[in-house]
């Protein structure tokens, strides 16, 4: 048991560290590079020294004495030979370096600038920008200084030479100065000077004497190279002579140097820049003293023939240490310059590498296999990195994953659960007096038995596993106050989800129904929010841990409660695919159905008597319409009417379809106007009710009238394809027209457009009308109650569009809007005449899919057909990253209590959510935006007088039962029988 | 030159008084710089704002018919 309190973080700074705090935290210096001896024991003051934390088990950290999985390790540290930079600083050490004083460290800014930048810097705190960007402009300021304006100290420019190497530029007596000034007083271009330019009168040494106050004699031994002019002497030649005798010199400047530099910047000028002295004194960032990660931040495993394998970090630890002891030997034993300086720049190869290992322009270090060194940086970066791939993303216990299918006979708000899953995840129970024979239950089952338990915990803590031979004997044991682990059971919610989880639909909370075989069984309504479908589809599955967290999900996560959807503020799960044909064969011309046909039509509903028949047949017998059928399943007070896609208005008076066929604009996901409208006036228990209804009621008309589709329900008569051949012969006639006209120039161009233009559209509109009137004629001769034209008068699937390119003409195929005209050098096919344009030769399909296309139709069609898979490929990724990207960047915004949207700043993004402070899913969604205020009244009145029980639940008082598991009752019995009537 | 302030599609952009700033931040219980921006130079900003000065405007609305947002001003 974890005896420590929770503790509340107060923040988290970051800042540099101080080398003597490295000493101060480490548990050993680090002095040799070896790791193990030979009998397998860590090295002391080696890199797996005890002191730095345990990896093999049995072992006591010589630290903590804690033993390994308890003890997190410990940093030790390595006393560098040389001080070296750290890569992660260099930009900010190149912009210290430009702007402070070389001589006396101070920044090169004069003290209005300095209170100029100490006000912008504590103004873009307030207003929280980037203060960076004030650093920079007072780098810019101060690196424009000359000199030093508080010391006085000449100021260099300093060249970064990526990645750890500086320079300091300064400007030197030129080698060839004695040669440029006998050239320059003889009156030649001198060094880069272009001679064309110059116009230089010869100088006589006794005028240059006279000019510069220099001693004649000096300016002979100067001319002569025997003497080297100091800089003012040179400065006043250059001047006399209007020449230039310096050079760039690059003075590399140390790691020491610069530590030695940095330690002169006072605390205040640190602080003018931006940092904080306390945390990021610049002497810190050259570092003197490396820390070693603890040996659990780079544990090393041993192989199967009993090698040990290192970590990478080791690898790179056991490098740096070598060359620090060469490098240290080597200066002790006074070894040139030449050699210490190559040995530094080793060291500093290694150090960088050891952080980061990724820079460019140096070499990554390798493996002996050749793979590059994953060191720390490494460890963090990028996708599979700590951020984004362990803490951001974590792998999760209590979760399953399977192939999806459907199940009609489900509600939509139960999942399948296979038994094999049910067993893996369990619930803990806590066993009490009242449900301790049920505890004792699933133990006895066992955990191979289905309802049984796979551990239990005792009292005292001890967690004990439940298996096929000890269940017997541990259930009887079974006590209050002891926790179960029982497998799911139908009921027991769970948390559903089918990547990519692109709105909130995606992961949605559903009650558990435990199935045989290996799939994950759905609803077919909520394929729609999930945008699942089942040829091949898996889908993720979560069992909850907490009573809490259950209790989330059921009020907040459950289906029914995502019925509307946030983006268009409509319902998102409704009636999908064959649901639409089922209702719109039973209401679109009202059949009639016998008693025993009405029944099983409602069978699989909570509708238990019929209404009263709609009349009699001839034969006395009794039949009921399936408008009035379908009524049964809507609210007895709802009244609505709208037009459907069908063609004709939908009446419903009293929770009577009077008239109109139902279909996709009815009942349909995307906002039917039936679903939609129960889900906000009546509660979502009823929605939910509804859609089930309708979705079993759709299941069965279809299976009473039939529905299929063959290749002859696309096929017209001999006649209809002569005419539409005819049209088509007619458009390409026309074709040939505009050609002619074009090439005998008589083509007039329209506005703004080339006559080769003009010709293209007109071809285009030509073809498009010849494919409209090909479909026109097709769709004549299609019955009422042709499968295809039901599927797309309903909106189930396909439109009339795909009908009569399945039967009339396919039309012209096109790649970037425009006829294929890609392939041969003037020519798509060597098939056809160069410069062809007729209709054929650049991707018209005469044919119909049903009559089946020629070769050369086939090709364009593919050409037209791969531009189709190629654009959503592209679409998706590119939208996928900037769905990403958007999502980044606002996920700390938060609606209020107050009705403002904050960022985690506090700072505003608008004043009322959406400027009006409604919830798009609380909104009505009738087109003219009116909400019947008079309506709304009168169900509150009604639902007031109604009792005393309603009217207290009304004005809140008593506190309606909501949310219940829908597996303790029939569907509807419980929605009306709590009288739930609104509970959203 | 077109004065953009004059334009149907520009709504109104007027400069709060130091008391008005003072009840608004405190009905919102909000700092001076948590409120969102506006550039002095905006072609919108009213002539002799000031740096630190609020401005509140008063904008058509879908929803709401009229939609009140305050912005403060930076350079």
């Amino acid at each position: 048991m974890s005896t420590q309190a929770p503790k509340q973080l107060g923040g988290i700074e970051f800042g540099l560290m101080d080398p003597e705090t490295y000493r101060d935290m480490s548990a050993t210096k680090v002095i040799t590079a070896d790791t193990y001896d030979d009998d397998g024991y860590p090295i002391d003051m080696g890199l797996m020294d005890p002191r730095l934390g345990v990896i093999d088990p049995g072992l006591q950290c010589r630290t903590c004495g804690q033993h390994s999985g308890s003890c997190n390790g410990h940093f030790g540290h390595i006393e560098l030979a040389a001080p070296v930079i750290h890569v992660g600083f260099t930009t900010l050490i190149r912009r210290l370096l430009r702007s402070t004083c070389r001589e006396c460290g101070r920044l090169c800014l004069t003290e209005d600038e300095r209170g100029e930048f100490r006000d912008k810097l504590t103004r873009s705190e307030e207003l929280g920008d980037d203060w960076s960007d004030v650093m920079k402009s007072a780098v810019r300021q101060a690196r424009k200084a000359k000199s030093c304006p508080h010391c006085g100290a000449e100021k260099h420019d300093i060249k970064h030479e990526k990645p750890t190497t500086y320079y300091e530029v300064q400007q030197v007596l030129s080698g060839e100065y004695s040669n440029m000034i006998a050239g320059a007083m003889q009156g030649d271009a001198v060094g880069d000077e272009d001679p064309d330019d110059v116009d230089r009168d010869p100088t006589s040494p006794q005028d240059l004497a006279e000019q510069t106050g220099i001693e004649l004699d000096r300016i002979n031994e100067i001319v002569s190279g025997s003497f080297r002019p100091r800089e003012d002497d040179r400065k006043a030649i250059e001047r006399a002579l209007g020449i230039d005798l310096t050079e760039e010199d690059m003075n590399k400047l140390m790691a020491s140097d610069i530590r030695d530099w940095f330690e002169d910047i006072p605390d205040s000028d640190v602080e003018t820049l931006g940092l904080e002295s306390t945390v990021a004194r610049p002497e810190w960032m050259v570092l003197t003293v490396l820390p070693v990660p603890p040996v659990t931040a780079r544990p090393s495993i041993t192989l199967d023939n009993g090698q040990r394998s290192e970590d990478d970090l080791t690898h790179k630890l056991v490098d740096i240490i070598r060359i620090n002891q060469r490098f240290m030997e080597n200066r002790e034993a006074g070894a040139p310059q030449l050699i210490i300086e190559d040995l530094w720049e080793l060291l500093q190869y290694h150090v960088t590498t050891f952080v980061d290992n990724e820079i460019s322009g140096t070499p990554p270090a390798r493996h002996r296999s050749g793979r590059p060194l994953k060191t720390l940086s490494q460890r963090l970066k990028g996708k599979e990195g700590r951020f984004r791939g362990s803490l951001s993303g974590k792998r999760v216990n209590f979760s399953a994953r399977t192939v999806i299918s459907p199940d009609p006979t489900l509600s939509l708000n139960e999942v399948g659960v296979p038994e094999r899953v049910a067993r893996e995840m369990t619930q803990t129970l806590n066993v009490t007096a009242r449900n301790v024979a049920d505890a004792r239950q699933y133990v006895r089952n066992g955990p191979e038995g289905h309802p049984g338990a796979n551990y239990v915990r005792r009292p005292d803590g001890r967690r004990l596993k439940v298996t096929e031979k000890n269940c017997e004997e541990l259930a009887e044991k079974v006590e209050a106050g002891w926790e179960v682990n029982r497998h799911l059971i139908d009921g027991d919610i769970v948390i559903f989800n089918r990547q990519p989880s692109l709105h909130r639909m995606s992961i949605m909370a559903h009650e558990v129904v435990v199935m045989p075989y290996k799939t994950f069984r759905l609803n077919t309504t909520v394929c729609a929010p999930y945008n699942a479908d089942f040829d091949g589809d898996e889908m993720n599955m979560h069992a909850l841990q907490n009573e809490e967290a259950r209790a989330e999900a059921r009020v907040l996560m459950r289906v029914q409660e995502q019925m509307l959807s946030p983006r268009f503020g409509e319902n998102i799960i409704g009636a999908i695919q064959d649901h639409v044909t089922g209702t719109y064969l039973l209401t679109n011309e009202n059949p009639r159905f016998t008693e025993t046909q009405a029944l099983d039509l409602l069978r699989a509903t909570s509708v238990d008597t019929l209404p009263e028949p709609d009349g009699t047949a001839e034969a006395a017998e009794p039949y009921w319409t399936g408008r009035s059928l379908f009524s049964e399943l809507l609210p007895d007070d709802l009244s609505l009417e709208f037009g459907s896609s069908a063609g004709d208005t939908v009446v419903i008076e009293d929770g009577q379809l009077v008239s109109g066929t139902i279909d996709e604009d009815a009942v349909g996901a995307f906002g039917g106007e039936i679903v939609d409208t129960v889900t906000k006036m009546y509660s979502k228990t009823r929605a939910r009710v509804l859609v089930n209804e309708i979705a079993s009621v759709a299941v069965r008309a279809i299976m009473h009238f039939g529905f299929s589709i063959g290749i002859d329900d696309e096929s017209i008569p001999p006649a209809a394809d002569e005419s539409v051949d005819e049209a088509i012969a007619e458009a390409n006639s026309r074709v040939e027209d505009l050609i002619e006209s074009y090439r005998a120039d008589d083509l007039e161009s329209l506005p703004g457009r080339t006559l080769d233009e003009t010709l293209e559209m007109k071809i285009m509109q030509t073809l498009g009308k010849a494919r409209d009137s090909a479909g026109e004629i097709a769709e004549t001769h299609f019955e009422d109650d042709n499968p295809a034209v039901v599927m797309a008068e309903s909106g189930a699937r396909g439109s009339m569009l795909n009908l009569t390119q399945m039967a009339g003409c396919v039309g012209q195929q096109a790649v970037r809007g425009e006829r294929i005209n890609r392939g041969y050098e003037d020519r798509t096919l060597s098939h056809f005449a160069p410069n062809d344009l007729s209709a054929e030769a650049h991707g018209f399909v005469e044919n119909s899919y049903r009559g089946g296309l020629t070769p050369k139709e086939f090709f364009f069609h593919a050409m037209g057909g791969r531009e189709g898979l190629v654009d959503t490929a592209v679409r998706t990724s590119k939208s996928g990253y900037l769905q990403r990207r958007l999502i980044n960047a606002l996920s700390e915004l938060e609606a209020q209590y107050d009705g403002t949207v904050r960022d985690t700043s506090d700072t505003i993004v608008q004043f009322e959510f959406g400027e009006d402070g409604t919830s798009p899913v609380k909104v009505s969604s009738a087109n003219d935006g009116e909400i019947d205020v008079d309506k709304i009244a009168d169900r509150v009145v009604e639902a007031e007088f109604d009792g005393d029980t309603e009217k207290e639940r009304f004005l809140g008082e008593r506190e309606p039962p909501t949310n219940l598991s829908e597996y303790a009752g029939p569907g509807l019995d419980k929605a009306e029988g709590m009288e739930v009537k609104s509970d959203d | 030159m077109v004065d953009v302030t004059q334009h149907e599609l520009v709504p109104e952009h007027r400069l709060l008084g130091e008391d008005e700033i003072e009840e608004m931040l405190t009905e919102y219980d909000v700092k001076r710089t948590n409120l969102p921006k506006i550039k002095r130079t905006d072609p919108a900003t009213p002539d002799d704002a000031e740096l630190g000065d609020v401005v509140e405007i008063v904008r058509d609305s879908r929803t709401t018919d009229r939609a009140i947002i305050y912005r403060l001003v930076v350079s």
